[in-house]
């Protein structure tokens, strides 16, 4: 399976967005891992033909990857090259706790994703990462309800529950972390 | 949640990404496990007699040590970082080790073959890759912790190249209190050393680097 199969115009549109994103942007964050996420769709959904309904649980799964790993992607790399290394990552590991083995022969390969109809329609997620979150301990839950879903920023959010704002963004991410752990474990 | 209301979620309050991630996290591994085994090696078995740094076989162990760990380092921090090429780094670090290999069989062709095992084994082969072994654990430890921080997509290459890091940088600090002189010794033996801390990172990388 090529990684460089990615067809030119989704790297071009995502490239300027993404740097934006990595440099702070939540706006082209936003939009960037909508773009991705369409992308993720089609890719994920021509290889999983006979589990239809995990796609989008996978989609998120991989989003939540790709957030959490965003450290490990630097300019010299193309976004796309870097996003579908991650799906395939997520994809086999699926396929390997499923105990499938064949799907690096998967004959959906050889199909030009561009061949495919567009995949921009978001089918339902089976698990409900709300759901996960509330399990998730107290001071992780909040620190991530608190900055990540009612807005505040880190310091509003570290004034308001009277930890430190490094420990905020330290219980933010080992709480999506968890949260991803919980996610990978579900499926 | 559906998709639009995670990418939402992912998005707000983010801020920037960290930079330079793989760099910072190997630097630190590095560093530390580095320390920890130049001060094993100096403090427990003891450095060499200071006259014997004028003797091309210390350069030439240090020098293998370095440059495999310099090679190594590349290769793991590009295996941490989905997609990015990592085949460069990988041929650099074998091509070290087989220049090693090499050099030392050369070596080996031009002593007497009277002396030839006394060349190859020295007095000190069997505990010179295990020594090298011990003295490269903390920096594989520190490489795995540096690892389960990137995202590697071949655990078992990752753990691979961590512990040929690991091994080069456990082998460099060995350099200081090995006293064997026999380019044949030290291409032999600390190469041993170095495969079994390679073999035990890619051992110890499928079940520590999930993710």
């Amino acid at each position: 399976m090529s990684l460089d199969d990615a067809p030119d115009d989704f790297e071009s549109g995502l490239k300027p967005l993404w740097a934006r994103a990595q440099a702070g942007d939540e706006t082209a964050y936003a939009q960037a891992l909508q773009r991705i996420a369409v992308r993720l769709r089609g890719y994920l959904r021509r290889r999983m033909q006979s589990l239809p309904d995990d796609v989008e649980d996978l989609v998120q799964e991989t989003l939540l990857a790709l957030h959490l790993q965003r450290g490990t992607h630097d300019v010299d790399l193309p976004v796309s090259r870097w996003v579908l290394a991650i799906a395939r990552h997520k994809l086999v590991d699926l396929w390997r706790r499923r105990g499938r083995q064949d799907v690096l022969h998967d004959p959906w390969d050889e199909l030009d994703d561009r061949d495919m109809p567009l995949a921009a329609d978001a089918g339902t997620a089976r698990r409900d990462l709300f759901k996960l979150l509330e399990s998730l301990p107290e001071a992780q839950r909040t620190a991530i309800v608190l900055t990540k879903i009612d807005g505040l920023s880190v310091a509003e959010a570290s004034a308001r529950t009277g930890a430190s704002v490094s420990a905020i963004k330290v219980q933010v991410h080992r709480g999506l972390k968890r949260l991803a752990k919980m996610a990978r474990s579900e499926t | 949640m559906s998709t639009d209301e995670l990418i939402r979620m992912l998005a707000r309050r983010a801020g920037p990404a960290p930079r330079a991630l793989a760099a910072r996290r190997l630097a630190a591994a590095v560093c530390g496990g580095g320390l920890l085994a130049l001060a094993a090696s100096l403090g427990l078995v003891g450095p060499v007699n200071g006259a014997l740094f004028v003797e091309p076989a210390m350069a030439f162990k240090l020098a293998y040590g370095l440059a495999l760990a310099a090679a190594a380092a590349v290769w793991v921090a590009r295996l941490g970082r989905p997609g990015a090429p990592a085949r460069a780094p990988q041929r650099a670090s074998a091509a070290v080790a087989l220049a090693v290999l090499a050099s030392g069989a050369l070596s080996l062709l031009a002593v007497p073959s009277g002396e030839r095992l006394e060349a190859l084994f020295g007095h000190s082969w069997l505990q010179c890759p295990l020594l090298v072994l011990t003295l490269a654990l903390p920096t594989l430890a520190g490489g795995l912790w540096a690892l389960r921080g990137l995202a590697p997509t071949q655990p078992r290459r990752a753990g691979f190249a961590a512990g040929v890091l690991a091994g080069a940088v456990g082998a460099f600090a060995y350099g200081f209190a090995c006293d064997e002189l026999a380019p044949s010794f030290v291409a032999a033996w600390y190469t041993a050393g170095i495969a079994l801390t390679a073999a035990l990172g890619a051992w110890l990388g499928p079940r520590c680097l999930r993710w």
